[in-house]
Formats: structure tokens, sequence, C-alpha cells
């Protein structure tokens, strides 16, 4: 397991004469503290002189609790390629992670422990939506490159300069899932997102480009991701009769929501569309053990960033992860091939392979002096030689060439912002949980329903 | 009118699952004098003994038993191992709530440690689909409101007929005084451990059967619906807790046919303060 425990420090010791009940009272507040620091504890183990960590900071608690051992299966498998390859300036890579809940108030405490009790700390990946506004700034401050899967669309526009991310803004993908509706021609659609940061921001943007397309909202649910049931919910969706359902809760909240209405609804799914965080493992297997698997994946489209599916970036990046298979924590559950697909895995180990590469160009672990690299390697300049994986960007480097790192992510584009966003495809699962891509969403589409 | 008898029928479904819930937590809380926080947390454990055993493909009827008998023990081991030596050194109840608190976090992290940060389900059919009127119910549904209505019987039986009722109406209303009429409070209490462990075995599997998927968090909210509906009944009170479960349930479901549903909890405990308000000891609890 790559996950391992951090020492949580020593309880002070109490003076005698002090009341039995506040030595309780102390042990008690004591013992929920260390387990509060048990949720963000950090996943590489010992760090070891000299050795640089990745951070995966994102949720491995909570309703988003899938996102961060996904991230993690891409931390790993990226770390263990670098090291394979001689490391970073002869340093070897290890990870660590912080559990921010999917809550920015946890969050917050979970990253400046992190930060603190890391040494080497040369890279933060993950920052979803749930957190992002709370982190970032955080991060930023305290000077530290960091990859973030956040769509939020604040970061459009203000600048944090060691901010990066390679995925669009959440309204783009509210835009993507709009399109797919069109494409499937459906003209009555009801929404069912979460409460929580991450999936609010999608509806708005769903909203307006929903109606500009001329379809309509029959039913707009907001889901309490700690609630139990949403029977009526679904039952409001339910006789609203819509053609589509788009959502995302995650957690248990989706799986709970299918269930009751097939329930509601003589036994049959009403179609979902549901966003990128829906392709993955922990996703599959929640949503087709509540409706059943067949039903599930026939009823089912989500948007995905496109990611390639073939060729030497994406033997690289599948033989990368399938080298930590079973090995991360929290991380065993279904089709292990979902990740080759899940957005934050394949866009992640893309961004820390562009961080190692940048830093043996520079030829220095210095973050003032290796950041202005990302951009270079990432877009490339003239002359650049084009490689698809770190041992082979490592290679053409040392032999004193300038290369452009081309991923299974695709090509990066950044603008001022950092932002490198991608373009879209519809992915469908089997019943069995692996992901199929059933077409392609241009950008001119997005323009048309996003305006 | 279709909408609010539907919410109306799954406010029944919440009530039932709550009941079951709400009667085992109010009636240890009266016997043992622990609020047990952890309550909640041995209901997921109970909710994954019962996917266990449901797993190695045998019905969920039977995992509900063995989850039954698994959270009885686990209640007991808790009260022996941690609550009781709390309370001989004379720790203060909210000594005895926090260390409830870190006992539900020791037992959701433990549980989250064991089976990851994944959502199950149970393998089960939920059975045919009844429309009476504009209820809306399954037959799994129509099930978990008979185990609860059972319950209650038994809630009901047990205190006023038995022998064991009654000790445990003695021990709550007066240890000192108990034990000094002869009760072994001891053995009451450890039995009451026993029972209440059993129904929150029970709550936890009905409540996981009830939500179709569920994780080691699931019940992080639930446990705040245990203690409302407790406090809405008065607390202690087994008749109380039914009616404090049945009221919380259907508020929350009815509400949210009509209001954005994220807020229907807000109403449920709005209407608790409110009632709070006036009857600061509950609905049947004892006038101040």
């Amino acid at each position: 397991m790559f996950r391992a425990t951090e020492p949580t420090g020593r309880t002070p010791g109490i003076p005698a004469g002090r009341s039995r009940g506040w030595t309780a009272a102390i042990a008690a507040v004591a013992l929920t503290g260390g387990l509060a620091a048990c949720s963000s504890t950090p996943s590489g183990g010992g760090t070891g002189s000299g050795a640089l960590v990745f951070a995966d900071v994102a949720p491995f608690s909570g309703p988003d609790a899938a996102l961060g051992p996904t991230y993690l299966v891409s931390c790993e498998g990226t770390v263990n390629a670098i090291n394979k390859a001689g490391g970073v300036l002869g340093h070897t890579v290890s990870c660590t992670s912080a559990d921010t809940r999917g809550d920015p108030a946890d969050a917050v405490p979970a990253v400046g422990s992190m930060l603190s009790r890391t040494h080497n700390l040369a890279l933060v990946i993950g920052c979803t939506s749930d957190e992002a506004s709370a982190v970032v700034p955080i991060i930023n401050s305290h000077k530290t490159v960091m990859f973030c899967m956040t769509g939020q669309s604040e970061f459009d526009h203000v600048h944090y300069p060691y901010f990066y991310r390679l995925v669009p803004p959440d309204l783009a993908e509210s835009y993507a899932m709009t399109v797919i509706a069109k494409n499937l021609g459906y003209t009555k659609i009801a929404l069912a997102f979460g409460n929580d940061i991450g999936s609010q921001t999608f509806v708005q943007p769903a909203l307006r480009a929903i109606a500009k397309d001329g379809m309509t909202v029959v039913a707009n649910e907001t889901l309490d991701l700690n609630a139990t049931t949403f029977r009526t919910e679904a039952e409001k969706i339910v006789l609203a009769h819509p053609d589509a359902i788009m959502t995302e809760a995650l957690g248990s909240a989706d799986a709970t929501l299918f269930s009751e209405i097939k329930q509601l609804n003589g036994g049959k799914m009403i179609p979902v569309i549901g966003t990128s965080a829906a392709i993955s493992p922990a996703f599959f297997q929640a949503a087709a053990r509540a409706v059943g698997a067949s039903a599930f994946a026939a009823a089912f489209h989500a948007d995905n960033l496109v990611t390639a599916t073939s060729g030497p970036a994406y033997q690289a990046f599948t033989q990368a992860l399938l080298a930590v298979k079973g090995k991360v924590a929290n991380a065993q559950t279904g089709d292990f091939s979902t990740y080759f697909t899940a957005p934050g895995a394949v866009h992640l180990y893309d961004g820390m392979n562009l961080a190692a590469l940048a830093m043996i160009a520079a030829g220095s672990t210095e973050t003032a002096k290796w950041q202005p690299y990302i951009t270079t390697i990432g877009d490339g300049v003239p002359g650049a030689v084009v490689v698809n994986s770190f041992a082979q960007g490592a290679r053409e480097l040392k032999a004193g060439k300038k290369i452009r790192y081309i991923g299974p992510g695709g090509p990066t584009s950044f603008d001022s912002f950092h932002d490198s966003p991608g373009i879209f495809q519809i992915d469908t699962y089997s019943p069995s949980g692996a992901v199929q891509v059933s077409g392609n969403i241009s950008a001119a589409q997005l323009r048309a329903v996003g305006g | 009118m279709t909408v609010f008898l539907a919410s109306a029928g799954f406010g029944l479904i919440t009530a039932a699952v709550l009941a079951v819930a709400a009667v085992g937590f109010t009636l240890q809380f009266a016997v043992t004098d622990v609020l047990n926080l952890a309550f909640a947390a041995v209901m997921t454990a109970g909710a994954f003994v019962a996917y266990w055993i449901n797993q190695l493909g045998v019905s969920i009827w039977l995992g509900l038993v063995v989850a039954m008998a698994a959270c009885s023990a686990l209640s007991v081991v808790l009260n022996l191992v941690v609550y009781s030596p709390f309370q001989r050194r004379g720790s203060s109840p909210i000594t005895i709530v926090i260390v409830s608190l870190g006992m539900a976090l020791i037992i959701e992290f433990g549980i989250e440690a064991i089976v990851g940060g994944v959502n199950v389900s149970y393998t089960m059919s939920q059975g045919h689909t009844f429309h009476l009127g504009g209820l809306i119910l399954t037959s799994v549904q129509l099930v978990i409101i008979a185990i609860s209505v059972v319950v209650m019987a038994f809630a009901h039986v047990l205190l006023r007929y038995t022998k064991l009722g009654k000790a445990m109406r003695a021990t709550a209303a007066n240890r000192s005084l108990a034990r000094n009429c002869g009760i072994r409070t001891d053995r009451v209490i450890t039995t009451t451990w026993a029972l209440t462990g059993a129904l929150c075995g029970l709550a936890g599997t009905v409540f996981a059967i009830d939500i179709g998927s569920f994780g080691p968090a699931s019940t992080d909210l639930f446990v705040v619906l245990i203690l409302a509906a407790v406090f809405l009944g008065g607390p202690g009170h087994a008749y109380g807790a039914m009616l404090g479960a049945l009221l919380i349930g259907v508020a929350t479901e009815v509400s949210a046919a009509y209001i954005p549903p994220d807020y229907k909890y807000v109403v449920a405990f709005a209407a608790l303060l409110a009632m709070l308000a006036v009857r600061p000891s509950g609905l049947l609890g004892a006038r101040a």
C-alpha cells in the first residue's frame, strides 16, 4: 500500500491534580484531533532526504471520496515511471496526500498540515472545485506550482502565478452536456445537481444553454449530498416526464437517486447525462449496483475531455498506471481500466510529467527556475522534438534537445492564466464498466450553445 | 396533491427507519445515561456486516439478523471498554458526549479504512411497487414499515409488561434507588446495551436497504435526525421517540415537495426549535 501513517504528535502530559473530567475531555479532544489528522495522512511514506514530493490535495472521504484515490493512482503511477527513468536530477519522487473531505473548512487545515510537514514539496495536484477556492490562494502563497482539477470560472480571470489547469471551465462542461442532450434528440431536461460547490457551478450555465438551444428545463432539483434519500425529489422528476436528467451528485447521492427514480418510474431508468466526474470506477460501481449494470449502462452518457486511446503517449500512460495496480489504497474498486479515461488521472499525469521535465530542462528543482519551462515544454518552441513520456523527454533533454511534451491528454496551449482547456468527447459505459467513446463534441457545437 | 401524498408516503418510510433508531437511542440514553453519538456509526457497522453476509450469497434478511447480533456485541463491548470506565471515574455527561463523538469517528474511519471510500448496495429485489392512492411503496418498504411497527410494539410490551422493562424504567428513573431496591442495575445496563445495540444493527440494515446505496459516511446526517426525533418527543421517552420520528420523517419529505429540497432538513429543525421553545422537555416529556 502506498498510504502510510504520519506521526500525529504526542498528547502533552496532564499535570496531576487536574480534575478527571478535564482529563477525559482533553483525551477525547486529542483523540478526535488525532483522527482528523489521520484523515489527511500522507501516502508516500518517508520521503527521505532529497526526495521530491508531489502532493495529492483532494477529497479522500465524504461524498467526493472517489476523486482523491483516482488522482493518487495517477500520482503513484507517474512517480513510479519517473523513478524508473532515473528520477529528476538525481532526486527520486514520491507522492503524499491531504484529504480535503470535499469541504473548504476541512481543506484549509488539511493543506496547512500538509505544507508544514512535507519537505521538498515540488508540486501539488488535485485541488478540485470542492476546495479550490480555499486552497489555491494558500498553495499559491506558498509559491508551489499546482495542477488543479477545478473548472470554476473564478480562475478564468484571476491570476494565481503558480496555478495551472488542463481542464476547461465548468461552464464549458455544462455546454457539452447540453450538446449531448441535443444530439440525442431530447427536448425536456431535468437537472439534479448536488449542493456542493463543485456540482452547483454547472447549474446556471446549463440553464442558460438549455434555454438557448430551445430545450426546456422541466425540473431542477438540488440534492443535499448528506441526505439519505431523495424520494420526493425523484418523484418530482418523474412527474415532470423529462426526456433526460443532467446530473452530478457524487458519493452515494446519484446512485440513490437513480434507484429511486427507477422504482418510481415503473422500473425504467430515465436517460442520464453526467459530467466527466462520473467517469470513474467508483461511480459506475455504485450506480450499477443501485439500478443494475445493464440498465445503467443503457441509460447513461457523459461528457469527458478528449484523451488518447492509442499511440505511444497512451501506451506509456497505461503502463505507468498498471505498474501500481492494486497498490494504491482506496483505489481498488471496479474496472481498473476506467482510470485510463478518468480525466483526473489523465490530465494530472500530464501535469506531473510536465513539471518533472521542466525541472530537468531548467537543471534545477527550484520552483522559480523550472516553472517557466512548463509552458515552454507544454506548448513547444520551434524545433522542439515531440515526446510522449517522461522517459523519452528526459533522454532528449539530456541529449541537449528542446522538447514538446504531448501526453495522453493531448497537446497543451496555455493562456496567460495558465489555462489549457481541452476538447470534449461523449462517453458511455459497457455493462462491465468499460468506458466507450460514442462521439465527439466540436468547438463549434460548444460555441453554438454557449454563445 | 399527487406529490403531497407521495411525499407523505415517503415520509412514512423515512419515519419508520428513523423510529427504529430513535427508540434504540432513547432507551439507551435513558437507562445508561450515555448520550451515545457513536450510535449512528455502529449502525453503519451493522449495515456493512449485513453487506458482507449478503455478498456471500446469503439473503439480506439473514444478514440483518447477523448485523443485529454483531451490533449488540459491539455495543456491549463499547460500554464495557469505553463508556463504563469513564462513568466509574465520575466523568461529566459532556465528557461522555465528547468520548462518544471520538468513538463515532474511530468507528467511521475504521470502516472507511476497511472498505475504502466506495458506496455499496445490497443484492436484493425491491419487490413489487404498490400504488395506494397517491402513495407509492415497494414491498420491501412495506416490510420496513412492518418491522418498525413490530419494534414499536416490542418496546411497548418490554417496558410495560416485563420484569426487565420495569427494571429498565426503574434504573432510568433513579439508578441508586433502583439498586437499593434490589435491582441489579449493572446487569440491567449491560442488557440494555445489548438490546439497544441489536436495535442499532436492525436500524442500520433497514436504513441501508432503504437508501439503496450507502458508504461509511452515510449516517453522518442521520445521527442528527435521530437526535431531533428523540428531543422532539422528549429524551428518554420511547413513545416520544416514535412520535418525533414520525413528525421529522414526514416534515422533511413533505417540505421537499414544496421548497428547494436541499432545505428540507432546515424546515424540520426549524419546527423542532419552535416546538422546544414552547415545550423544552419535548412533546411527551414532563412539563417544566
